[in-house]
């Protein structure tokens, strides 16, 4: 039945690929589809791709399909105005519904087989997407991007391989039958990792996130909420497929995922807090969400068997991230529509008298900051919940709970960095003055037409009915999701408004608002002419500390940093104090007489490993030696049998002139060659057999009797010329001969 | 006298040949050498779908005959052999118009084919020798066809490697004389296991010679250095069945000497094994890396071939059923895809005549189809699904898991097969984006059309088809690889 479905989109692609109008239609049954059939139903193509796909529906996929039916809906919708302007669209919804196939196909997936495959094909079609605008940019952050799906992909490959050759299948069930069967688990781990590496490399876990962060800027706003929303939840679903089939209720592989969710949740956070482009924000933003998620997935193979507040808290942050970061993404969209630019400073107050898309935007801040009533509180909460409760277990076991605890900081700092980086966009989009005078829009008329509207109003109420009814719709989905994640039933429902609850999310709110206005607006903000704002004067000595310690590593203010930033990685242009000096100064004429502070991408240009690491080790460091190696081997033997062969054709020189005797002379030649070669190695033969190997007298066949000075029989033309052996040699070489002597009298009559 | 009718394939296209120079007017020579091709494939498929046949055409002398039939083996090589010639024909057609010549090309195209089925039906080592050495001569006047000085030269640098490996090969056949029952092809070997008692060793580097000898043809290191400098230089029909065909014509060389003569027993585990295994993994990385390195698309793509092909080398020498299943999948998907590749190759150059890689920035807006197709065939070689290249590749490294050879060369095959893939990553897909994705300041105005006509455009589409076919539905290719693996294991 679903495979039906799938080889119905399939078939749909191509014709939809010439006609844009057609993709809509596709998309609307697609969607309709999807949701009929979301309960339990198994699908299996046994002959396909060799070892046989499965596919099932129901539970977590059923709700993973949705959401990713719904995305692709809802950024189609939206599609169609922004992609007004652009080339190559059919290019675009060609990929675009691949990508949806494929997606389909990993959420899908009942084996590791099939969810690799998918996974594989989708790495390569969203790779148009994000290359999709041709710019510079996009064609380096593109071949980032396919980079890191290739090496991810490929690792995960080798580790299925091992994992199929131990466990003998890559079925989800059966493996996580096989695994509760293993005592074991040391070289499990390390097959683990090395699937986990693709995986996470897709959902844009540390340290290979390094893509993220670049590609969803360059790519057309849909485009990113597409990978933002659904592509990365393709790598946590491997990931919660790893964690809750093949390793489940492992403490330390949860301790691993765990250990990864930290760290990027907090790298995510505060990459966005740096980042002074509104996509780059978001594109951070997700990175830390998926932190969050990874924390939640976890925490779960910590929490064992209670842990049914971790795996609610993932699959709802799952859902609430989705939603949230599409609607955000899709606001960006309608900025960018109108302004071709994504740069803070340019595009400062352009929403100032836009309520409709300020009122959605706030939405969405408010659902991913996690205030209380907006969608993101009740998935965080549980999240947190997960912690604290198993710091509680720590505890209750009287073992240390130091660690825990600062990880539940990280999470509520994370909270707050959210909060502040979200408010840092909306304060400038929509709320400021734009310093440089009004911004106009390049389309006369609305800035958005009625459709696009329409979706992002529905996907700003989706927030608030997801956070004004969380039992309602929440611990439904979480319920239905229980299933892949054998988790059993929460022991007490969860009262996501009582006072404990509450309070994280109070402290996450003052983290945010203190780093909102100390550190964005106090050192992120810098002002181009000395003194002439409050924020910066209020903690002078603090900022030039912060330039002191980031001294030679600082960025850019000023006219200058609008093109410098439209690169997000090459914005931070490493520059001494003079430099900043000098052009402080051309800024200053440049906008003589305004008086203005400006956001700043003060991310130390050190800690890009993506620049500083992984490309020049691939691009410089492994070709160089690599090519080293290959082409002392390619030469070694070539220079000798240069030699060799100049001995062997002597014969050419006898002839000159015409091609054709050249060939036949190297006909005879090679005749020759063979002679002499082999009689060559048959002297050496007869010396090797002679001393070393203790030869005795062979009975062959039973019929022929060969003594003990066979092989010079069998060899030597001269001695023997009557024996098998030498007739064998003479008829073999004279059967060469004629065929050159023919060959070549067919070359002359040409 | 039903089985003479194998001798059908092999001779009729090379008894054609000869009428080729007569043939002066450029469409009646079309449309007969289709025919030619068309009646020779349909044959090979009649055959290969019939019962096992079997035909001693001539017998020399005592122990060695001129014998043919078809096992296993010789029904998939025929096959695949057969029809990837007749695509790469449609496609010459319109190439050939650029060269001169065009009578001689055909004779040895046609003649090539004949020999090249010579080969997949020999039945003992003999006729496979004959026929390998007549698959050289054929060949040389494809590499040589411009008749410029590279041209020749890299002609007789062909000749000058396959007729030494050819030599090498032909040393091994005089012991196996010796110390086998037969020199016919039998599954699990001919080898005498009294005779050979003591000289197990010396055989085993007789062994050696031979592999090294084959592995000529087939591009594996030491003696691959013909490739890069052969394929280049000659049309690219030629190149492409050089680099797709005549390689594995080595391939098939060595499969019958390893499974057939020398027997796995006797190789499997020991150390000449590992061995040729290491100068196979060798082989594969050198191969990537210089093919990363080149900047002549076609050379690039010769690399390629030197490393892919090794692939197939590898799974044969790791001697396990899963392993062998995977280097006969990576022998058809690896033949349809670089074919797929030279011949978009030889279609740019044909309308464009742009033969470095930097010069193929935006070329895929001018010839979608044809950059399409390279498309699919590269991800094919990287192995990616749904391709062929991704199900070679699933098998060869599950294979490799279960190979007597211990573990440590199989793992050290798998890493590099993994870097390989990397580096062919590297070397295809960069190709790829510049064609597809020149960048925003392209100059659009220059573009125009130059999507080549059908006879180009026909194999193209059919070869690229062909991959994903591979790769989509390879449940029955599988299956007969596995009962060829079951009758040698």
């Amino acid at each position: 039945m679903l495979g039906a479905v799938i080889c119905y989109i399939i078939g749909r692609k191509n014709k939809t690929a010439r006609n844009c109008t057609a993709c809509f239609i596709t998309v609307l049954e697609f969607a309709a589809a999807v949701f009929i059939c979301t309960e339990g139903a198994v699908f299996r193509a046994e002959s396909l791709f060799g070892l046989g796909l499965e596919f099932r529906s129901g539970g977590l996929r059923g709700i993973l399909i949705v959401i990713a039916a719904f995305v692709w809906l809802m950024t189609t919708l939206f599609s169609n105005e922004y992609f007004k302007s652009y080339r190559n669209r059919n290019r675009y919804y060609f990929f675009m519904l691949l990508t949806l196939g494929a997606t389909m196909g990993v959420f899908m997936s009942a084996d590791f087989y099939t969810t690799l495959i998918f996974f594989e094909i989708m790495s390569f079609t969203s790779w148009v997407l994000v290359m999709h605008d041709e710019t510079a940019d996009a064609v380096y952050a593109g071949m980032t991007y396919l980079t890191v799906a290739i090496i991810g992909g490929l690792i995960t490959l080798v580790g299925m391989f091992f994992l199929y050759h131990s466990a003998g299948t890559l079925n989800f069930e059966e493996l996580s039958r096989f695994m509760a069967s293993v005592p074991d688990r040391k070289e499990y781990y390390i097959y683990g990792i090395m699937v986990l590496v693709g995986f996470g490399a897709k959902a844009g876990a540390f340290p290979l996130h390094i893509w993220l962060p670049q590609a969803h800027p360059v790519a057309p706003a849909p485009a990113s909420a597409i990978l933002s929303c659904v592509l990365t939840k393709t790598g946590i679903f491997g990931v919660l497929a790893l964690s809750t089939q093949v390793f489940f209720y492992d403490a330390n592989w949860g301790m691993l995922i765990l250990a990864i969710g930290t760290i990027t949740m907090l790298l995510g956070a505060v990459l966005a807090v740096f980042s002074i482009n509104l996509k780059r924000t978001l594109a951070c933003s997700s990175l830390s969400q998926i932190g969050f998620i990874l924390v939640g997935i976890g925490m779960q193979g910590l929490l064992g068997e209670h842990n049914s507040i971790a795996s609610g808290g993932t699959i709802l942050h799952i859902v609430n991230h989705s939603v949230i970061k599409m609607t955000l993404f899709l606001c960006a969209g309608a900025v960018y529509m109108n302004l071709h630019e994504l740069n803070l400073n340019k595009i400062r107050g352009w929403g100032r008298d836009k309520p409709l898309l300020k009122v959605i935007f706030l939405w969405g801040l408010l659902g991913i900051g996690g205030i209380p009533l907006w969608g993101g509180y009740i998935s965080k909460t549980l999240l947190h919940e997960s912690i604290v409760e198993y710091i509680a277990h720590l505890t209750q076991y009287g073992h240390p709970t130091v660690l825990f605890n600062m990880i539940e900081w990280v999470f509520l700092i994370s909270g707050g960095l959210t909060l502040a980086y979200m408010t840092k966009l909306f304060v400038a989009v929509f709320v400021e003055k734009n310093p440089y005078g009004e911004v106009k829009s390049h389309n006369a008329g609305p800035y958005m037409d009625n459709l696009s509207a329409a979706v992002l109003i529905v996907c700003a109420v989706l927030i608030s009915v997801f956070g004004l009814m969380p039992h309602a719709v929440m611990d439904n989905i979480a319920y239905a999701a229980r299933g892949f994640m054998n988790s059993p039933q929460p022991e007490h429902a969860v009262h996501y408004f009582a006072a404990v609850n509450l309070k994280g999310a109070v402290i996450s709110v003052a983290i945010g608002a203190f780093v909102y206005f100390v550190i964005i607006r106090g050192f992120l903000m810098v002002s181009d002419e000395a003194g002439s704002r409050v924020y910066i004067d209020a903690w002078p000595e603090w900022a030039n500390l912060e330039k002191r310690v980031y001294r030679p590593l600082i960025l850019n203010v000023l006219p200058s940093i609008g093109k410098k930033a439209a690169s997000a990685m090459n914005a931070t242009v490493q520059v001494d104090r003079e430099r900043i000096g000098r052009i402080t100064d051309r800024g200053k004429k440049a906008v003589s007489a305004v008086d203005v502070s400006v956001y700043v991408d003060e991310w130390p240009k050190w800690l890009n490993i993506e620049k500083i690491v992984y490309r020049p080790v691939l691009l410089k460091i492994l070709p160089v030696l690599g090519g080293w190696a290959a082409a002392v081997m390619n030469l070694s033997f070539e220079e000798v049998f240069k030699l060799l062969s100049r001995f062997a054709f002597r014969a050419v020189e006898i002839f000159s002139g015409l091609i054709e005797n050249i060939l036949l002379a190297l006909l005879v030649g090679s005749v020759i060659a063979i002679r002499f070669f082999k009689s060559i190695f048959d002297y050496a033969m007869q010396l090797v057999l002679y001393f070393f190997f203790n030869y005795e007298d062979i009975s062959y066949d039973g019929k022929r009797q060969f003594r003990k000075d066979a092989y010079f029989s069998r060899f030597s033309v001269d001695k023997h010329g009557e024996e098998q052996g030498a007739r064998e040699n003479l008829s073999i070489s004279l059967m060469l001969f004629g065929v050159g002597v023919v060959l070549a009298l067919i070359y002359l009559i040409i | 006298m039903g089985d003479y009718v194998l001798l059908f394939p092999v001779f009729f296209p090379i008894l054609c040949a000869p009428f080729m120079p007569l043939l002066k007017k450029q469409r009646i020579r079309e449309v007969i050498v289709l025919l030619i091709l068309f009646v020779e494939a349909a044959a090979i498929f009649y055959l290969a779908f019939g019962v096992d046949r079997k035909v001693e055409v001539w017998r020399i002398s005592g122990l060695l005959s001129i014998t043919f039939a078809n096992d296993g083996l010789s029904r998939i090589f025929s096959c695949f052999i057969s029809a990837i010639w007749f695509l790469a024909a449609i496609f010459s057609m319109e190439y050939m118009k650029h060269e001169n010549n065009i009578e001689r090309f055909f004779l040895f195209y046609l003649a090539s084919l004949g020999v090249l089925i010579g080969i997949s039906y020999a039945a003992n080592f003999m006729t496979m020798y004959l026929f390998y050495e007549f698959m050289t001569l054929m060949t040389v006047p494809l590499v040589l066809h411009a008749e410029t000085h590279d041209a020749i030269a890299a002609g007789l640098k062909y000749l000058g490697y396959s007729i030494f490996g050819a030599g090498l090969g032909l040393i091994g056949f005089f012991f196996l004389c010796i110390y086998g029952n037969t020199t016919e092809f039998t599954a699990g070997g001919v080898l005498n296991p009294l005779t050979i008692v003591g000289h197990e060793g010396f055989l085993r580097v007789v062994y050696l010679g031979m592999m090294i000898g084959f592995g000529c043809k087939a591009g594996m290191y030491p003696l691959h250095a013909w490739l890069p400098t052969a394929h280049p230089v000659a049309p690219a029909p030629a190149s492409a069945v050089l680099s797709g065909i005549i390689t594995k014509c080595g391939v098939l060389a060595i499969i019958r000497t390893t499974y057939y003569l020398f027997g796995v027993d006797f190789i499997s585990g020991t150390w000449v094994q590992y061995v040729i295994l290491a100068l196979a993994i060798s082989t594969i990385f050198m191969g990537s890396m210089l093919a990363y390195k080149e900047k002549l698309l076609k050379k690039r793509l010769a690399y390629s071939t030197i490393s892919q092909v090794s692939y197939v080398l590898f799974g044969v020498f790791l001697m396990t059923p899963q392993a062998f299943c995977g280097a006969l999948l990576q022998v058809v998907a690896h033949a349809i895809a670089k074919n797929a590749l030279f011949l978009s190759a030889g279609a740019v150059i044909y309308k464009t005549g742009h033969t470095y890689v930097n010069e193929l920035k935006g070329i895929g807006k001018q010839m979608p189809i044809v950059m399409a197709c390279f498309t699919i065939a590269s991800l094919s070689l990287v192995g990616i699904p749904p391709t062929g290249g991704f199900i070679s590749k699933w098998h060869l490294a599950t294979g490799a898991l279960e190979s007597p050879a211990g573990l440590v060369l199989p793992v050290i095959g798998i890493a590099v097969l993994i870097i390989s893939a990397l580096l062919t990553a590297g070397y295809l897909l960069t190709i790829v984006a510049d064609a597809y994705f020149p960048g925003k300041d392209f100059d659009y105005s220059k573009l125009e059309k130059k999507e080549p006509n059908a006879f180009m455009l026909v194999p193209l589409v059919i070869l690229s088809a062909g991959v994903v076919a591979v790769g989509m539905f390879p449940s029955g290719l599988i299956e007969l690889f596995s009962s060829i693996a079951g009758d040698i294991f």
